[in-house]
């Protein structure tokens, strides 16, 4: 899976400065890196923190907020050349962290808004997703984060198991059942086992 | 989950297998060759492939494209990024105390205002100063000491304050004002841009302007122009009479004056004295590094001193950075690492000499809000 997503390679100018080398500069405090960073990479992690969250309304302050965890981090970074898995990685966290600090609200308000919808609207208001949308909204978070990496920002398994922080296994794993479901969810027929 | 009643390729879970990279070395290339006789895993690598491209369609945001949006991230998260850089001082007044003091200061200005109120009619204002007071129709106020020789003159849009000599006091009220003042001076003229300030002039050169509220810009002739900022005080150095013999410029808590035109030096505030230029530099004077021409090899190498905790030397290469390189887009974090610098040090007069020259340099400047607290 070298090359899947639209994203697998990313030309850049021999002028430009390397991810790594950019990472030096902000770890020295030079804004002007966090700037050339910024405009590299955040139109693939914006696209990719809009997919998972349903395109939610702070996907701008999440990735502010993986840029700004980033170039706090710059020192420990590792030096890879793409720094991309590692922001997709740090945007990941963000989004569990998120997902944790507001699932109690998100509780209240889903059922107000269950109590909203009968009183207010008559049913087939309530505007259809496309089925792809629908059925990528319908995964756990750590299966729909896993499957867009894989297969949208192409990123290989290794890189998804050292962004995300778990065994390589695991991401085999949840690739495989997010894979199911989606067919199921989309009324695909024959789908693998293994 | 496999479906359908005809008999499967036993294979069939190896195409995900090898999609997914599980699959290396000889069992991937076997797999290949079996891929291209095998209708079944064919027709699995097809949906795999047909998900995928499902996936990627799925919409990223509306907003994505927006070059406005993206710029405003930009700019917030270097915002957000250049506070995170400033070390919290110890001294520093938290957003929510600095919010009680400006209620009380706003209170305390009330209270002031309505005592002014209160006297203003006993005229006790000119008696006290001594001066002649000329409010104006508009909103600029002139004091002038018994010596000035000056005149007014009021056109369309612009309002013009001729000195000839002696020294004025000057208060502009921009909440009133319609016309740009302007102080036409023997050798320039200084452009109001909303404050309360000073000017003298003396055998047809301006001597001094101090200004006390909001900025000014002064243009003398021969001289660059500067922007004057509360607390600025900026005076005419008379021509040397003699130079000294080259010699490494000893330690100061300004730029090197060599590399900024003699009128352009801004000096300290009243409040300044020649002994306040900092204890730490004076007892450990560093030499100056010579630069090498190569801007991010200067950088580094005060980079590479603060980060090494050298807070003097710090200090110093940024200065001579500013001065060497001052058409950089990195001279202003080079001013501004230089504040720091003198921060760390525990150099309170550096500090605030070095913010001074920042804004001074760089008036508009990225980290103004931050350099104008510790400028104070």
């Amino acid at each position: 899976m070298s090359a899947r997503g639209p994203h697998a390679t990313s030309p850049r100018s021999a002028s430009a400065s390397s991810d790594a080398e950019l990472m030096q500069q902000i770890a020295t405090g030079e804004l002007n890196g966090l700037g050339e960073l910024y405009d590299r990479h955040q139109a693939p992690l914006r696209a990719f923190v809009a997919r998972v969250t349903g395109d939610a309304e702070d996907v701008d302050d999440l990735v502010h907020a993986t840029f700004l965890a980033a170039a706090k981090s710059a020192a420990r970074y590792d030096g890879r050349a793409s720094c991309r898995p590692w922001l997709m990685g740090i945007a990941v966290q963000l989004l569990r962290r998120r997902r944790r600090d507001t699932s109690r609200l998100l509780a209240v308000l889903d059922t107000l808004r269950s109590i909203l919808r009968r009183t207010t609207e008559p049913d087939g208001v309530v505007p259809i997703r496309p089925d792809i949308e629908r059925a990528l909204a319908r995964l756990s978070e750590p299966k729909r984060v896993t499957v867009l990496l894989a297969e949208v920002e192409g990123l290989s398994c290794a890189e998804i198991a050292e962004a995300l922080g778990i065994p390589i296994g695991t991401v085999w794993t949840r690739l495989h059942a997010a894979r199911r479901e989606l067919r199921q969810a989309l009324g695909a027929g024959e789908v693998s086992q293994s | 989950m496999t479906t359908g009643s005809t008999p499967q390729c036993p294979r069939l879970f190896e195409v995900e297998a090898s999609r997914d990279g599980r699959l290396s070395g000889e069992e991937l290339t076997r797999f290949r060759a079996h891929l291209g006789g095998c209708r079944d895993c064919a027709r699995e690598a097809q949906a795999l492939e047909a998900l995928a491209s499902d996936l990627r369609g799925v919409k990223a945001g509306a907003a994505g494209g927006d070059e406005l949006r993206v710029r405003r991230e930009r700019t917030r998260l270097l915002a957000a990024f250049d506070v995170a850089l400033v070390p919290a001082a110890p001294e520093s007044v938290t957003r929510r105390g600095r919010a009680v003091m400006m209620a009380f200061g706003a209170l305390a200005a009330c209270f002031v205002a309505l005592f002014w109120w209160h006297e203003r009619p006993r005229g006790t204002v000119t008696a006290r100063t001594n001066a002649a007071a000329v409010p104006s129709a508009e909103s600029v106020t002139v004091r002038a000491d018994s010596s000035a020789r000056w005149t007014r003159q009021l056109e369309a849009h612009l309002e013009k304050i001729v000195l000839e000599s002696g020294a004025l006091s000057i208060r502009v009220d921009r909440t009133r004002a319609q016309r740009r003042l302007l102080v036409i001076l023997p050798d320039g003229e200084l452009e109001d841009i909303g404050t309360t300030f000073s000017v003298s002039a003396d055998g047809g050169h301006t001597t001094r302007v101090t200004v006390q509220e909001g900025s000014v810009v002064l243009r003398v002739r021969g001289n660059a122009t500067i922007v004057l900022a509360a607390g600025d005080a900026w005076t005419r150095t008379p021509p040397p009479l003699a130079l000294p013999p080259a010699a490494p410029p000893g330690p100061s808590s300004s730029f090197p004056s060599a590399k900024l035109p003699p009128a352009a030096r801004l000096t300290p505030s009243p409040s300044g004295r020649a002994s306040d230029q900092g204890p730490g530099l004076d007892a450990e004077p560093v030499p100056s590094p010579p630069s090498s021409g190569d801007t991010s090899a200067d950088f580094r190498s005060a980079m590479g001193e603060f980060n090494a905790g050298n807070y003097g030397a710090a200090a110093k290469h940024f200065g001579m950075y500013v001065t060497s390189h001052p058409g950089n887009p990195r001279a202003e974090d080079a001013a501004y690492l230089r504040v720091l610098a003198f921060q760390h040090s525990g150099n309170a007069v550096g500090t605030q000499q070095a913010a001074r020259d920042y804004l001074s340099l760089f008036p508009n400047g990225f980290r103004r809000a931050e350099v104008e607290a510790l400028a104070r």
